[in-house]
């Protein structure tokens, strides 16, 4: 063993964990600013093979998003602040909304005559005033969310920050983008320099075609599921419906709860069951657009994985980092998974395993 | 006077050409330097030992290889000797690039090698991006390919 070499690979070992350590706060921003990267790539691409250069390419991108936004933000911000006030009032009005209050809406007050039915043919049963308790309980929880989020303002300062540096990482990133790409695979001998192409590649295509698809995906249910229920008549559909296209991205589960959450406004609201399964009906035609025809055309394949699986990765994932790691873990998992697939396969055929 | 002041700021102000050595390949004889500068966004400059294996008959096929200096011994059934030497200026790596996935030949550095490398899908989406960039490198492998094939149809008929 050469005593040199390996003193200085050790050497190396522990800059690098020094540079995690210093570094380990902004690995999030890292994130965001590659997933960033990878979306706007192609547009930039494009640009660059239009002689363009890197660094106006670039900027050419973030002034049209900055356009985009600006229009939107005009045209549909304030309605969605409206509508977001409009639940946070209900929310936050805990004399409106308690147990005894919940029981009058028609279709809860059914479930509630139901029960008291059974407590009288079951003496000692006594599940209706548990229902009004919980119910109770529910609002007590629901009412303190306009709190959380004012005690929560060091986060949202840190959301804030995150808007600001991610664009500029990306920027870096995209303007060097090939530089980047060429400095880490000089780091890797020719033993396993093509296999690092490869895999780049494949992370490449999956990642970046992914995401890409998805944020396609997002916005074409959002709409689809506003109109959709703007149609039904749904108070607050452009809210629902945005909320009905970022849950879309969970396989399986999540088409339920952007339904789940339309239904549960309109039941709130006072109407009635029949009204609930126009909303459903709405959602339904919504999903088989989506699974249909957005998906099979954007994402050019479902993610194939079995349900338990996803399920348990949806757990995890709600334990390990809430909403947000519920919503990103299952692509996580399923372009982990992939990519170990590919580096197995490769390991094999360069005769490196 | 004056003039020859003018030519000689000329060459001083002149920057070196970046991809003189790009030039150099018959294959990328008739690209600008533009698209010259589009690809070399992709190629990567590797050196190989004496001795040192490029690849083997087998493995996945995902580069081909621009020689710029040294030579490499290729061993497969493309030659009708089984085995032919690949120089300056010349790349291998083509002739499996558009219907194969693995190699059917294995190639070793005879000397020391530099060569550019680039992603055959790399190489052919920017063709597809850029179908003028495209069409000339389309061409000049066409080119190289035929050249290739009356060699060894001569060598062929010297055998026989």
């Amino acid at each position: 063993m050469n005593w040199t070499k390996l003193i200085f690979y050790l050497l190396l070992f522990a800059i690098f964990i020094l540079a995690v350590v210093f570094y380990h706060s902004i690995i999030y921003y890292l994130v965001y600013a590659l997933i960033f990267s990878y979306i706007l790539d192609p547009f930039v691409n494009w640009l660059e093979y239009h002689h363009f250069p890197s660094w106006l390419a670039v900027i050419t991108i973030y002034l049209i998003i900055a356009g985009i936004i600006a229009w939107f933000t005009s045209r549909l911000v304030p309605a969605l602040v409206q509508q977001g006030n409009n639940l946070f009032n209900i929310l936050a009005s805990g004399e409106q909304l308690n147990g005894q209050y919940i029981i009058t809406l028609p279709f809860i007050s059914r479930i509630y005559e139901f029960l008291v039915e059974l407590d009288t043919k079951i003496p000692g049963l006594g599940i209706a005033p548990k229902m009004i308790e919980i119910l109770d309980q529910t609002n007590v929880f629901l009412a303190k969310i306009p709190k959380l989020l004012i005690d929560n303002y060091k986060r949202i300062f840190s959301t804030i920050s995150i808007i600001a540096t991610v664009p500029l990482m990306s920027f870096f990133i995209l303007k060097d983008k090939y530089k980047l790409r060429k400095g880490i695979l000089s780091l890797f001998n020719n033993r396993y320099f093509e296999l690092c192409i490869i895999m780049f590649r494949k992370i490449d295509s999956t990642i970046g075609n992914f995401f890409r698809a998805i944020l396609f995906e997002i916005i074409a249910v959002g709409i689809l599921a506003s109109t959709a229920l703007t149609i039904v008549g749904v108070p607050n559909s452009v809210l629902i419906g945005a909320t009905a296209g970022v849950a879309n991205i969970i396989p399986y589960f999540g088409p339920f709860l952007g339904g789940a959450l339309a239904v549960a406004t309109v039941l709130i609201n006072g109407s009635s069951i029949l009204y609930a399964i126009y909303v459903i009906i709405a959602m339904y035609i919504v999903q088989l657009i989506d699974n249909n025809i957005v998906y099979p055309v954007v994402v050019g394949g479902t993610i194939k994985m079995h349900p338990l699986l996803v399920l348990l990765t949806l757990i995890a994932g709600g334990w390990y980092g809430g909403i947000l790691w519920m919503l990103i873990s299952v692509p996580l998992v399923y372009i982990t998974y992939n990519l170990i697939k590919v580096l197995y396969v490769n390991l094999k055929d360069f005769k490196i395993i | 006077m004056l003039k020859d002041v003018f030519a000689w700021l000329k060459t001083i102000m002149k920057k070196p050409d970046k991809y003189a050595d790009l030039k150099l390949f018959p294959v990328f004889n008739e690209c600008s330097s533009f698209e010259l500068y589009l690809l070399s966004n992709f190629l990567h400059k590797r050196t190989y030992q004496a001795g040192e294996i490029l690849y083997d008959k087998g493995y996945p096929l995902e580069v081909i290889y621009f020689v710029l200096s040294g030579e490499i011994e290729v061993t497969g059934p493309t030659h009708p000797q089984g085995c032919y030497v690949i120089g300056k200026n010349q790349v291998l790596g083509l002739i499996d690039m558009f219907s194969e996935e693995t190699r059917s030949s294995s190639a070793k550095a005879i000397t020391d090698v530099t060569t550019y490398v680039i992603s055959r899908f790399d190489l052919l989406d920017l063709a597809k991006q850029n179908p003028h960039l495209g069409v000339k490198l389309l061409y000049a492998f066409c080119q190289t390919l035929s050249n290739y094939i009356l060699t060894i149809s001569a060598i062929k008929a010297k055998i026989e």
